[in-house]
């Protein structure tokens, strides 16, 4: 046991950061799995990833306003593209996303071939590690994040598929490198997964108290036993799923 | 997972960790990035120091996973020793923003980087992108010659006295004493070691260029010219070529990296491979003594 971790003024941004996330996470999961596409969130992840790479290949900087805008730029240009290609290959549109998540990562490997000082940067550019997140971050996070929400909200009948798959990108840039890729597809789909089955009216909230109980337990077990955030929170989320699961049975079964 | 949230539980908890942030330590505390320094303030400072490791022996020292009790430990610290030479780049700066400590930030007292007080090898003649990896300051891996630990250790000690004057001639008196033992080490260690100077070596990595550099080893190439990316298929057959015409006499491998490139080479050319222990295993208990001791060891294995 290690209590000297247990420090609110530790633990609180990486907490607002997981609820950031989730906030656009829970809504947008849910339709990740209705369109079963689930691993479009690494796909785009990666795309985004190689958008800085190629950016800092040409001589742009490697951090600051220049690097979000390849990231942002090439994650929505992926999901364009991901968009038309789901139109007329809509069957196989989980293989094309597999496909192009391994391209997208394959072709930062070639970029990078000869500067792995350069790659190692670049990784954790991209890969946030929930922990290392402060205020400042949170706040630009929390504005993109509930300007996604709100279009989503509002929005949703009108923007179709391409609309989806552009706030998808955004979402997906941004949260990405606060909380990292495991948590990422954690936040995405575990509780929208262990929400299926029940009403329209029950979801959403029990959704967000998964996420909640999730990050909440995962961060304070990771100070106790001195652990990796990240790592811990992706169990404690799913642990929450399958309590939630069992105490409260879905009308379904 | 019920069981952590009873009241009783709970309530206990918390008192726990208020007598716990109440305590006000006597001890220095020490915060050190790599184990060889955490090992080497100890010889320093002995029971004064509470130390802290932020890696391990088994641990890549470039790469680290946050744990809450890391930024814990900076907070309090008082003393930070460190590699330096951009070793730590990819976290300690975002760990000295999270933890906000004056003490320990850079250009205080608090804030010691033992790289600033050795010679540096292979430090690039010009800075060009173009080049690839780009390590400004030089090879990082110092500790691996043991007179660099003496180099470090002496700044290091007045670095103690700065921070915690009141028992300068404790430290003071804990230095002479690493210093003579370390010396005798050194000397003994070079006599041992003296065969293989000018031995043709493949290495890994460039971890070992203090290490060779210190004997005289003669580093005929370099396995994985560049870390974590897999050497190309030129690159490999190169490496083949030279050592047809440059006949080396073992591998060295690092403890922490993944074996398989060396294996691979090992089973080409049928040479040994030697794993070499990056560094000592402070939280086992180790002494750098009884490292450097096991690192001279195990060199010489192969050549017997």
């Amino acid at each position: 046991m290690n209590v000297e971790g247990l420090d609110a003024s530790i633990l609180a941004p990486a907490f607002f950061a997981g609820l950031i996330v989730l906030m656009t996470h829970i809504p947008l999961g849910h339709e990740v799995l209705r369109r079963g596409i689930i691993f479009i969130d690494i796909a785009v992840a990666q795309i985004a990833g190689l958008g800085v790479i190629i950016a800092y290949t040409l001589g742009w900087q490697e951090h600051g306003v220049e690097s979000q805008i390849a990231a942002v730029t090439s994650a929505l240009l992926g999901a364009w593209i991901l968009s038309s290609l789901e139109k007329k290959y809509g069957k196989h549109q989980e293989a094309l996303i597999g496909t192009s998540f391994i391209l997208a990562s394959t072709g930062g490997i070639l970029l990078l071939a000869n500067n792995p000082h350069g790659g190692e940067h670049l990784k954790e550019l991209l890969v946030g590690q929930i922990l290392w997140v402060e205020w400042k971050q949170l706040v630009h996070a929390a504005i993109v994040s509930l300007s996604v929400l709100f279009v989503w909200a509002r929005f949703r009948s009108k923007i179709g598929s391409l609309g989806f798959y552009l706030l998808f990108a955004i979402a997906i840039t941004v949260s990405v490198q606060l909380v990292g890729v495991y948590l990422v597809f954690t936040s995405l789909i575990v509780p929208a997964l262990a929400t299926i089955g029940y009403s329209a009216k029950s979801w959403p909230g029990l959704s967000v108290l998964i996420g909640i109980c999730g990050y909440a337990s995962g961060l304070i077990l990771s100070a106790l036993l001195d652990l990796p955030s990240g790592a811990v929170i992706v169990w404690t989320i799913v642990v929450s799923a399958l309590l939630i699961k069992l105490v409260i049975p879905s009308k379904a079964r | 997972m019920r069981m952590l949230f009873r009241p009783g539980l709970f309530v206990g908890l918390v008192t726990l960790l208020c007598t716990y942030s109440g305590t006000t330590w006597a001890a220095l505390s020490v915060f050190a990035c790599e184990p060889e320094w955490a090992a080497l303030v100890e010889e320093l400072g002995g029971d004064r120091l509470e130390i802290y490791s932020a890696t391990t022996a088994q641990q890549d020292p470039h790469q680290i996973q946050a744990r809450p009790s890391l930024i814990a430990k900076a907070r309090k610290a008082d003393l930070l020793v460190c590699t330096g030479a951009e070793l730590e780049i990819g976290w300690l700066p975002l760990l000295l923003r999270k933890a906000g400590n004056a003490r320990i930030q850079v250009g205080q007292a608090g804030h010691f980087l033992a790289a600033e007080y050795t010679d540096m090898l292979e430090v690039p003649d010009k800075l060009d992108r173009s080049l690839g990896d780009i390590h400004a300051s030089g090879n990082p891996h110092v500790h691996t010659d043991p007179r660099n630990i003496l180099r470090v250790a002496d700044p290091l000690t007045q670095r103690l006295k700065a921070v915690d004057p009141d028992h300068a001639d404790d430290y003071q008196q804990r230095y002479q004493a690493f210093k003579a033992k370390w010396q005798d080490a050194i000397d003994d260690w070079s006599q041992r070691a003296a065969v293989v100077e000018g031995k043709n070596i493949v290495v890994h990595h460039d971890y070992w260029s203090y290490f060779t550099h210190w004997l005289g080893l003669n580093k005929v190439a370099t396995l994985e010219p560049v870390v974590g990316v897999s050497p190309s298929t030129r690159h490999l057959a190169q490496v083949k070529q030279l050592l047809e015409k440059q006949p080396a006499v073992m591998i060295v491998d690092t403890s922490y990296m993944n074996d398989r490139p060396v294996m691979w080479l090992s089973e080409q050319t049928g040479l040994p491979v030697v794993t070499l222990p990056a560094t000592v295993d402070y939280h086992g208990g180790e002494t750098l003594l009884q490292w450097f001791e096991r690192l001279v060891v195990r060199m010489l294995e192969p050549l017997k």
